[in-house]
């Protein structure tokens, strides 16, 4: 069934706020009524009310891209105003803001950025950059959830891992997370953080060894003294005493008689 | 939690402001609103102070993304979501805009006019008992404020939103400030406009303060109220007799609470002088 002039209308208030070429709807205001066929009066409508409209794309475009401009400082003094402006208008041409919660908007860019590989080419880190400029937020900001049950408190050789529902461990190429608006180029070194957040629920930031990095990961589905020995690490108390006080930190629900993932 | 805890001047709950509420029960605030897409889902400390304020004190809940006058289907796990909070906050009604968020899937996070047109009116009341179908609460609808018509109107605002509240049996979010900075905007007389409204449909007043750019009015929800627009408040509450809840919203350069309460504290007085009893007359 053909879409109706009421839905077409909402269509080009849509369009009028997403297209790119602002100088063209300035130049005529009627191209994107015109487009979905509405009729004249409809059209000279949207000619008559260009500065209301133009109002209207700006308040709509500020609100999709504020707070990518408050999520991502670094990556923006990376691309540079111009860049930038590229970028999130490609962002905006692909259409994909769909979720009704406000917050969803950074995570869907930096899942555009992961897929399209947007400047990637040039900055090879870039994904990195922007992974790194989220990645406490997302932490901050996991769902709390129910402990699963059967933790114990101390870890032992046969224990698996229990990671907090928000923890996560990352792996960059590039030394990401001490990138700065001053200085928004990282340097290549390979690097491990593990992202989490305490009791009360602030946010840290740790740099862990690929060894403790690999061991967090493994240990999750090996018992703590295998994925320690698979690591060369034969001195299994130093790997207890760190898992103790990952725990103790928040990182850490416990430690589970059977693998829970 | 009966329909008598919402009476006076309540704020808006704002997240900067979570962990100060959350720690202090002498706020003097009747009432809170929140906007249920900012806490459903979310996680972490902000959530946690949201949350326990929400457990504590009475709360009316106010959306923003649902798209009543759209054309999208309904996202139906929101919904679900939605149900469920609006229990759990025990929320006397829901409140969302009168006009569109959302566009061929893509929410543009902006409150946009709908078509003024029969057609559109039409739309929008079956959107409306549809979306009410789905509540657990009545459905309460928000005017807004717009800079332009979209498309060639057949009829004016009041007009439209007349028949969308009649032909959807529902009730009305009345926000002052959009009737005031519309009144700006468009040239009318905020109270002759008023005077022709069904009033009795009212269920809450939105206040909230705006600002002037160039020849357009904006409703930034960034500034104090102004006068004028207590003054249409203080007209709704004595031409309609009864002690509604009145919200005030504030979404932008939002100072720090001890000033907000203040502003509230303020605006409370301008309400409570409408139901006081009158002076006795000079002998
Ligand atoms: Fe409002």
């Amino acid at each position: 069934m053909p879409e109706g002039r009421t839905q077409r209308l909402q269509q080009a208030a849509a369009a009028f706020i997403l297209e790119a070429d602002e100088a063209a709807l300035e130049a005529d205001p009627a191209r994107v009524s015109r487009r979905l066929g509405l009729s004249l009066a409809d059209q000279q409508s949207f000619d008559q009310q260009l500065p209301a409209w133009l109002t209207y794309r700006e308040l709509a475009r500020m609100s999709l891209l504020e707070p990518l401009e408050t999520m991502f400082p670094v990556l923006m003094a990376l691309l540079g105003p111009k860049d930038w402006a590229i970028c999130t208008q490609a962002f905006l041409d692909a259409r994909l803001v769909r979720s009704p919660h406000y917050r969803d908007i950074a995570p869907t860019f930096l899942g555009w950025l992961a897929e399209n590989r947007w400047g990637q080419a040039r900055w090879p880190f870039l994904l990195e950059l922007a992974h790194a400029e989220v990645l406490e937020v997302l932490v901050a900001r996991y769902p709390d959830s129910e402990l699963p049950g059967g933790l114990q408190e101390e870890p032992d050789a046969d224990t698996f891992l229990a990671w907090n529902a928000a923890t996560q461990v990352v792996s960059y190429t590039h030394a990401v997370h001490r990138a700065s608006e001053a200085n928004p180029i990282p340097e290549a070194r390979p690097t491990q953080l593990l992202a989490y957040r305490d009791a009360e629920g602030v946010v840290f930031l740790m740099e862990l060894t690929s060894a403790t990095a690999s061991l967090l990961v493994q240990a999750r589905t090996i018992p703590v003294a295998e994925a320690a020995a698979a690591l060369g690490l034969t001195d299994l108390e130093p790997v207890l005493t760190l898992l103790r006080d990952l725990r103790q930190k928040g990182a850490l629900d416990g430690f589970s008689p059977i693998p829970l993932t | 939690m009966t329909q008598q805890t919402f009476t006076g001047v309540g704020l808006g709950l704002r997240r900067t402001h979570l962990e100060e509420v959350a720690r202090r029960e002498d706020h003097g605030v009747p009432f809170w609103e929140t906007c249920p897409e900012n806490v459903i889902g979310d996680g972490g400390r902000h959530f946690r102070w949201a949350s326990s304020i929400l457990d504590r004190d009475p709360v009316l809940t106010h959306g923003l993304t649902v798209s009543v006058g759209g054309f999208d289907a309904w996202d139906q796990d929101y919904l679900r979501d939605l149900g469920t909070f609006l229990h759990r906050v025990e929320a006397p009604w829901h409140s969302e805009h009168l006009c569109f968020t959302r566009v061929d899937e893509n929410c543009l996070h902006e409150l946009l006019p709908l078509p003024f047109t029969r057609d559109s009116a039409r739309h929008t009341i079956r959107r409306v008992r549809e979306l009410q179908a789905q509540l657990p609460v009545p459905l309460v609808l928000e005017n807004i404020t717009y800079y332009a018509e979209l498309g060639h109107a057949d009829m004016d605002e009041a007009d439209f939103i007349c028949e969308v509240l009649e032909g959807a049996d529902a009730g009305w979010l009345l926000d002052v400030n959009n009737v005031y900075v519309n009144a700006l905007n468009f040239g009318f007389e905020p109270k002759a406009w008023l005077a022709q409204m069904p009033l009795e449909r009212v269920v809450q007043l939105h206040i909230a303060g705006h600002k002037r750019f160039g020849d357009l009015t904006v409703d930034t929800h960034g500034a104090d109220v102004i006068e004028p627009v207590i003054d249409l408040m203080q007209w709704v509450l004595a031409r309609v007799g009864r002690p509604l809840p009145v919200l005030l919203e504030r979404d932008n350069h939002i100072p720090d609470l001890e000033l907000l309460l203040a502003e509230r504290a303020q605006l409370q007085r301008a309400y409570d002088a409408v139901f006081a009893p009158a002076e006795a007359p000079h002998a």
